[in-house]
């Protein structure tokens, strides 16, 4: 696969998303798949932040710690980021006058950088414009470096400043101004984009939080009540934009307790409700999912995974808070934890978690993560037909409302634990839903016998839930798409890759590369975290060389789980906890090293953790 | 048709545990005769119950019930009604919850004007952990764990109450269950956030506002002449309880619109939220990402 990445750096705030967002629309357009991470602190104004563009004419998920052009909107930039040049690439800064100290010029000469300087101030002012259209003006400028039409961009800001004409006429200059400035020489060796591929060019470029708001409304969601806290907010935003199309209740609520419980109200009224939080928001949420868990009323939590703990690393991404989801809640029992792993699934799997839910009356966890939330990912259309909703044992027909019993709610003898379930201001008879424990009809029951029949239902939910969910999925190293026919049963694997979450797209870039795609490389992630089935796992780990477990998290998470399940202990591990996703060579670099170990005698852990000092 | 509602359908087959002359026998008789009276029956309400001794009522009273958390009673049954905007939604919660663990639920119920009723259990202590005092007990009473007296300052409900510019504010007393069934009714008649002062005997732990000392008090103040839509003289009355305590209809505005009905995406739309989940195409709403 050949790639090519462009990063924008500068202050936030000075406008590097929205020069980030044209481009990638205009690149996504041209017929490309682009992936798109941005880098940013916690403050609204200042500070030092970053958009990358990875592209590709083929489908594309991770980005690279180097890149081929760097765009610097002020001078921290010039000084931070200019080692995040590859050989060759190309720097273009905006600030006048600028002497580099020795070492980057020994960096520019040895790398062959190419360093240009755009006089953006005079510029705009010959245009007669402001700093307001200094974006347009790079946008531009890297739009004819790219070789894309100048129409397109045309049509891209048109379309946003279509209601304001006197700042359409001159963001349009700006555009043509531009695109001049690219001198042809500059412009013939700048990038060699491969040849476009059709197909990308009608996909959507899509934020993993968008993916999971449409997912949430095809699946039938009425009602969001949330609490903002990154990386959960942009799907409440993203919800709340919608609501005159969708004509949703959303309710911003007063804290994390509010949202969670105004949405187990609204489920056990009989809708389809949702929230998200991240890091602390969830410890607030913890006692509700434990009332739901009582009361068995089916619910569904987002969860934004950040660095923790306590604010931790607010709009940064990691995989630490799967033990937590796990575990959440106080007492024992059922429950649900999946993990998105991108764009496709962030969508795919809101239906499956709602029917999870209503089908097993069990609150599932749905966890994503700032990396997913937040980056931009190219996405085929999603299919609409295909989803269903299941809403399990809900009584809704007037013929079975009347033969109801209120003690049938929870049946302690219910198979497989799943008793009726009917909702208010249903003509049948009522019931209690009981936090204390509780008899079949939800009256307050201590009795020793009863407390032991109802815990016992409630917990055989989870164990029909484990028979039932779909093992972790395995695909091998090939080009595009791998097959899993090219893995003999009988040939031992070079490596065997588990994973969770969004370290799926980066390991299947590499897994895809022309370095490794004709190696026994096995990959098998977990989307269906709990509970958790290992029987795949087992099964392969006994077939290969050697087995890594790769986590963005300290402990190795997912690692753990799976001891306390099964016995294995995955004692190679790559994880990684800067608030960083991993990045395509850096990780095939950490997979190459795991490959070489092979057939070394008595092969010792080679374990590796990135990011920090070793 | 169905037949008209009658008092009987929300009699429970479980026995009462309060304790004699628990205030909470007077609030329950009200109760299951205010939705009787309104011709509601046990399937077309939905009866919020939060955590103490008014909790334990609730599977004591039919009706479709849900029995919650500490203090957080509120927005679950502030979800629940949005989801659901036929089915009446009565949130029952004690003083200690209300006024401690859940207060700003309170304040954002009050502040948002949801479409539901707040009946306040206000014994003025916490009765099912024995007798704590709450931010309600009168300041320097003794009580489990402040045996030197209750340090802190009472809290004036009705004032805060006030502040938060109410659209609905009655008060009842546990002795008087006429009285209750006619604020209880009127409640849950009112469009907006519905707030029900509930002054509750608790013979066990509280000495100082017991039954006879309210019931020496207590008048109703509709029947003194009292006009709900005079606010400065409901808030004269709610907070000046020390010769007499005002009963009944404190104060109520109809004209404010409540948090429902203020949700643009909701106008004109004639379904729940309860009856609108099916699978949606949501191919238009992603035509801004191509």
């Amino acid at each position: 696969m050949s790639r090519i990445s462009l990063k924008l750096v500068g202050a936030s705030g000075q406008g590097i998303n929205s020069v980030g967002a044209v481009l990638a629309k205009g690149v996504k357009r041209a017929g490309y798949c682009v992936f798109a991470y941005r880098e940013y602190p916690s403050l609204i104004k200042g500070g030092h932040a970053s958009y990358q563009l990875d592209i590709s004419n083929e489908r594309l998920c991770s980005s690279e710690t180097t890149v081929n052009a760097l765009i610097t909107l002020n001078h921290h930039g010039l000084e931070r980021n200019i080692e995040d040049l590859k050989s060759g690439g190309i720097l273009l800064h905006v600030t006048p006058h600028w002497n580099f100290p020795a070492c980057h010029q020994a960096l520019i000469r040895s790398r062959a950088l190419k360093v240009i300087y755009l006089p953006l101030d005079e510029l705009l002012a010959q245009l007669g414009a402001t700093a307001v259209n200094a974006n347009v003006l790079v946008a531009a400028y890297l739009w004819s470096l790219l070789n894309l039409g100048i129409e397109a961009l045309k049509s891209l800001v048109a379309a946003k400043f279509s209601k304001k004409k006197g700042l359409l006429d001159l963001n349009m200059r700006c555009i043509e101004a531009g695109f001049a400035l690219v001198p042809p020489e500059v412009k013939k060796s700048a990038f060699a984009l491969p040849a476009p591929n059709a197909e990308f060019a009608a996909h959507l470029l899509i934020t993993g939080s968008q993916a999971m708001g449409l997912g949430a409304i095809h699946a039938g969601v009425r009602f969001y009540a949330g609490y903002p806290i990154t990386p959960s907010s942009p799907l409440l935003s993203f919800i709340a934009e919608l609501q005159d199309q969708t004509h949703m209740v959303v309710k911003q609520a007063e804290d994390e307790i509010t949202a969670a419980q105004m949405v187990s109200g609204a489920m056990y009224m009989g809708t389809r409700a949702l929230t998200a939080t991240s890091g602390a928001g969830l410890d607030l949420m913890a006692e509700t999912v434990s009332l739901n868990a009582m009361i068995e009323n089916p619910t569904v939590f987002v969860l934004a995974q950040r660095p923790g703990p306590a604010t931790g690393l607010p709009t940064w991404t990691a995989q630490a808070d799967l033990l937590q989801a796990v575990n959440i809640g106080h007492g024992e029992f059922a429950r649900c934890v999946l993990s998105v792993s991108d764009s496709q699934d962030a969508f795919d799997l809101l239906p499956v978690a709602f029917n999870l839910a209503e089908l097993y009356q069990i609150c599932v966890l749905v966890l994503t993560e700032k990396q997913i939330a937040e980056a931009l990912f190219t996405q085929a259309p999603y299919d609409q037909e295909n989803a269903e909703i299941d809403r399990g044992k809900l009584l809704t027909e007037r013929s079975s409302l009347a033969a109801v019993k209120p003690w049938d709610r929870f049946d302690p003898e219910a198979k497989q634990g799943i008793s009726a379930r009917w909702l208010p201001g249903s003509e049948a008879p009522t019931y209690c839903a009981q936090g204390d424990e509780h008899d079949a009809g939800g009256h307050v029951d201590e009795a020793g016998a009863n407390a032991q029949a109802q815990l016992e239902k409630r917990m055989r939910k989870q164990q029909t839930l484990k028979a039932q969910i779909p093992q972790p999925q395995l695909t091998v190293a090939g080009p595009r798409g791998p097959t899993l026919t090219s893995l003999d049963a009988d040939d031992p694997l070079d490596l065997l890759v588990v994973s969770w979450g969004s370290t799926s797209g980066v390991i299947r870039d590499i897994l895809g590369s022309e370095e490794l795609r004709s190696r026994r490389i096995a990959h098998l992630h977990f989307t269906y975290l709990w509970p958790l089935r290992t029987e795949r796992l087992q099964h392969l780990v006994e077939r290969a060389q050697r087995t890594v477990l790769v986590e963005q998290n300290f402990q190795g998470q997912l690692g753990m789980l799976i001891r306390m399940e099964c016995g294995l202990n995955i004692a190679d591990k790559i994880l990684k906890y800067d608030g960083r996703p991993f990045f395509y060579d850096e990780l095939l670099s950490l997979l190459r090293e795991q490959l070489a170990l092979n057939g070394i005698h008595g092969s010792h852990s080679a374990s590796a953790t990135i990011g920090a000092s070793p | 048709m169905t037949a008209p509602a009658i008092l009987s359908e929300y009699r429970s087959r479980t026995l009462c545990t309060w304790c004699d002359a628990c205030g909470n026998y007077g609030i329950w008789t009200a109760a299951k005769t205010a939705l009787a009276e309104l011709g509601l029956h046990p399937w077309q309400v939905c009866l919020c119950f939060d955590i103490g001794c008014n909790g334990n009522g609730s599977d004591k009273i039919e009706g479709y019930r849900f029995h919650g958390l500490h203090g957080r009673v509120i927005p679950f049954a502030a979800g629940a009604k949005l989801a659901n905007m036929n089915v009446p939604v009565i949130a029952f919660g004690g003083d200690g919850a209300t006024f401690s663990e859940g207060v700003g639920h309170l304040v954002h119920g009050l502040r948002s004007n949801y479409p539901i009723t707040f009946v306040l259990h206000n014994n003025a202590n916490y009765g099912l952990t024995t007798g704590q005092a709450t931010s309600l007990t009168w300041q320097g009473q003794a009580m489990n764990t402040s045996p030197n007296g209750m340090p802190e300052r009472t809290l004036a409900s009705m004032e805060f109450i006030f502040s938060l510019n109410p659209t609905f504010v009655a008060r009842g007393f546990s002795g008087d269950i006429k009285l209750m069934t006619r604020i209880l009714k009127a409640a849950i008649q009112h469009r907006g956030f519905a707030f029900i002062d509930m002054l509750q005997a608790c013979p066990s732990y509280n000495h100082f506002a017991t039954h006879q000392y309210l019931s020496d008090r207590y008048f109703d103040a509709n029947a003194d002449g009292h006009n709900p839509n005079d606010l400065a003289q409901a808030k004269l009355l709610a907070t000046q309880t020390e010769e007499r305590i005002a009963c009944g209809l404190l104060y109520q505005s109809q004209d404010v619109p409540n948090f429902y009905e203020r949700l643009v995406a909701r106008q004109g739309m004639e379904t729940t939220c309860v009856e609108e989940v099916r699978k949606y195409n949501v191919s238009q709403l992603w035509a801004d990402l191509t």
